[in-house]
């Protein structure tokens, strides 16, 4: 009761429980919105008048529970303990009551009057439940109303068990509950300890169950409320409980099934698994179909390249006519050389490039948007259990599919650090974004028809790569009681929002696009100084003659010296490679023309890469770049997240040595075939 | 004790979805969700946040300051939102 005669009626409730609604509905524009005293924490308050009887509506925090978890929960249950509301209302969401009357059982045990509002009846009713309110006023002990918030009509009921509340005062029964409790030892002894002692309202068994949960406010209140021998007791006592509000929890949890047992009727639903969720958590088809659908989304990403691609070689055929153009208009042979050989063909490779870009990134974003990409992290989580990693890296990894940067920095949520360095160790081994565009481009040229069985193998040989390389480094970095287990809910299947995807796709290759362009052309450049003579004669270069002398060993691995340069240059990113081949196999100064055949010059790029390149020698270059080292910067990226200097540098030689290795496998196995 | 047995459960290092677990325990879809969020409110398990680029430093449009936890040219406008949610014992 107020100075000014108001009923005060207290709110409480779990967010979403429709609070807000109902107290809006309550008390109109009434409202005045203040601060609970000495807090930041927002206190409304509103009035209204109902059978000439004055209240005072004061809404409550929305709080999960009444814990100490936050100011807003200490305030909420002391405020209602202190006795300064007349009347509490206790809101739980009838579709949810499972969930949503842990407020109630958290507040058993508080002996202030109340009542029960089960908000949400046409949410309930529309899942075919039928609530019994009757049942569950017997079993509370106080008035309980079924109804919604949002349905102005049917407030008199709202009204009817108000006023029987204030009326009568009934308190919550909470014996039903208190029962359960006394099957925790850790409460009976505590309550024993305790006796009957209270704090306002707050209940012996309220206060006993709190410390049992460890609450820190209430434990301090407890102990001055103690003689000192008793205190010591009860600090003894609670220092020794593991996990108490679990405990308690299974307490409320199962009082509240029992509320509800019998009186609740649900007409049977049961949840289908859909046919593609049963397809990927069977347990032998499971991981076949995932990698089905990541080899049927890659080559669904051809799709959109290959426009790219004929616009790529057309801007590739540009330089020498332009060549010639660009002389004849009598500029300097130097300058028409570097627009020509530097800058039109990175541009026309970079633009073929493109198209996988594209493609990968609408696909596997269409996957996402849709919910298929996170049952394809499901599947592969017990996977990673084998690798010794927790399910968790199974989201660096497929970040790694797009960048390895981000899937090293997505590393930070593994606090353990060898499973931490394990995680970026192996995400190396998947081929990057600009992989996905480098490597197919070049398998359409090289292969044609083929490229699909090129991308198979290779995602089978990343695949064994991580399983190797576990082995190799798993032992030391990382120990199986580590690891610790982990639940995941998946998402429900979704329209794709096509808006936020094209946005995405589009602004990825946008950003690829002036990346790859800027590493290709200094490569490129680079490349092309060093291989530039006025006289065109290439072979006086220190750069051929240092290739020719080191192509007996490059050519263990598959490798000429000028793929074995261009593979070298990938390591500045997968771009850099095509910056090489840009310029060491084409232009004026070129170092290619002599070798052709009948030494005609080629038209473009393309075709005198297939003169000058044998398939094996291209599947080869192809492993090579596709499992070295991902990039530069993700090396620092690796410094960055490691902290090591010793595991950055055996991640990076690793991965270097590997690649050539798989190099030479690929060109021996190559010599077989063609 | 239906919840010690989820804590229980998740000590094997396996992951499970909400139901298998609901399968494994005997209970319902619904009542392993519930326990759960009381896990996780009371700070027994938590939700596993991934950031998703960290310092891009390579992507043009990185954003930078407080709110890292996305760069556009990585992840779509505000990370990547339907890979589901993972819990972990803390
Ligand atoms: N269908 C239905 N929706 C409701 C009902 N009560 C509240 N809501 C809606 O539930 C949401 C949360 O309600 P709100 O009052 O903001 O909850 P609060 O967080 O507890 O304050 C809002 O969108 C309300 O419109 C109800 O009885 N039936």
């Amino acid at each position: 009761m107020t100075d000014k005669n108001e009923i005060v009626i207290a709110l409480l409730g779990q967010p979403n429980s429709g609070k807000s609604t109902l107290f809006n509905a309550l008390t109109g524009l009434r409202q005045h919105v203040g601060n609970w005293p000495g807090k930041t924490v927002e206190k409304k308050e509103g009035s209204f008048v109902y059978n000439d009887r004055k209240y005072l509506a004061a809404d409550l925090p929305g709080t999960y529970s009444l814990s100490a978890n936050s100011d807003e929960e200490i305030i909420t249950r002391d405020y209602i303990a202190s006795g300064k509301a007349d009347v509490v209302c206790i809101l739980a969401d009838s579709s949810q009551l499972e969930r949503s009357l842990y407020m109630l059982s958290d507040f058993a045990g508080i002996d202030v009057p109340c009542f029960l509002v089960l908000n949400m009846d046409d949410v309930a009713r529309e899942q075919g439940k039928e609530i019994r309110v009757s049942d569950i006023e017997d079993r509370l002990g106080i008035p309980v109303v079924l109804f919604s918030a949002t349905d102005r009509k049917g407030y008199d009921k709202f009204y009817a068990a108000l006023e029987k509340a204030v009326e009568n005062k009934p308190l919550l029964n909470s014996d039903a509950l208190e029962a359960k409790y006394g099957q925790i030892p850790e409460y009976v002894s505590i309550r024993s300890i305790i006796g009957d002692i209270s704090d306002n309202s707050k209940s012996s068994m309220w206060l006993a169950a709190k410390a049992v949960e460890g609450d820190a406010p209430v434990v301090s209140r407890i102990r001055t409320l103690l003689s000192d021998d008793k205190a010591a007791e009860f600090d003894e006592a609670v220092k020794n409980i593991d996990k108490g509000i679990v405990k308690t929890g299974e307490c409320k949890f199962a009082w509240i099934d029992e509320l509800i047992s019998g009186s609740v009727n649900k007409s049977k639903k049961t949840v289908e698994l859909g046919k593609f969720d049963r397809l990927i958590t069977h347990r032998i088809w499971g991981k076949a179909v995932v990698v089905i659908t990541i080899l049927l989304g890659l080559l669904a990403s051809f799709i959109p390249a290959l426009p790219f691609m004929g616009l790529g070689s057309a801007v590739g055929m540009l330089p020498d006519p332009l060549n010639e153009m660009m002389i004849n208009a009598g500029c300097p042979a130097f300058i028409a050389a570097i627009v020509c050989d530097v800058l039109i063909r990175c541009l026309g490779f970079v633009i073929q490039m493109l198209g996988f870009v594209f493609g990968v990134t609408f696909v596997f974003g269409l996957l996402e948007e849709i919910g298929v990409m996170a049952r394809i992290s499901y599947v592969f989580d017990n996977t990673m259990a084998k690798f010794g990693l927790q399910g968790k890296s199974v989201m660096p990894f497929l970040i790694s599919f797009g960048c390895t940067m981000g899937g090293a920095a997505g590393t930070r949520v593994i606090d353990n650090w060898g499973q931490k360095v394990l995680t970026i160790a192996l995400s190396w081994a998947i081929p990057c974004g600009a992989a996905w565009a480098v490597v197919p481009m070049l398998s359409t040229l090289f292969f044609g028809a083929w490229t699909p069985v090129i991308i198979a193998v290779i995602l089978i040989v990343m695949i064994l790569h991580m399983w190797l390389t576990a082995k190799i480094f798993g032992g030391s970095l990382v120990k199986p009681e580590n690891r610790c287990g982990m639940i995941m809910e998946l998402p429900p299947y979704h329209k794709p929002k096509w808006g936020a995807l094209m946005r995405y796709v589009f602004g990825r290759t946008k950003d690829t696009f002036i990346r790859s362009l800027k590493v290709v052309l200094i490569v490129a450049f680079v490349f092309w100084l060093l291989s530039y003579t006025s006289s065109g004669d290439a072979s006086n270069t220190v750069l051929f003659k240092v290739g020719q002398a080191i192509e007996p060993v490059t050519m263990i691995f598959g490798m000429k010296w000028q793929t074995f340069t261009a593979f070298v240059a990938s390591s500045l990113g997968k771009e850099g490679a095509l910056g090489v081949l840009s310029t060491i196999f084409s232009g004026t100064g070129t170092l290619s023309v002599g070798m052709m055949a009948g030494g005609e010059q080629a038209a473009n790029l393309n075709e005198l890469l297939l003169a000058n390149i044998t398939k094996p020698e291209a599947l080869a270059f192809i492993f090579a770049i596709t499992f070295n080292m991902p990039c530069i910067v993700a090396l620092a990226a690796t410094y960055q997240e490691t902290h090591s200097v010793k595991w950055t540098s055996i991640i990076g030689l690793y991965y270097t040595f590997t690649a050539l290795v798989l190099s030479g496998i690929a060109y021996h196995i190559g010599l077989l075939i063609w | 004790m239906p919840m010690q047995d989820l804590i229980r459960l998740l000590k094997d290092g396996k992951s499970r979805s909400v139901g298998m677990i609901a399968a494994e325990l005997g209970m319902s879809v619904e009542q392993v969700q519930r326990d759960i969020e009381f896990l996780e409110q009371n700070g027994i398990i938590r939700r596993i946040e991934f950031s998703m680029c960290g310092d891009c430093s390579g992507c043009s449009g990185s954003s930078s300051g407080e709110d890292r936890k996305t760069c556009p040219g990585c992840t779509p406008e505000g990370g990547f939102k339907n890979m589901g949610v993972m819990w972990e014992i803390v």
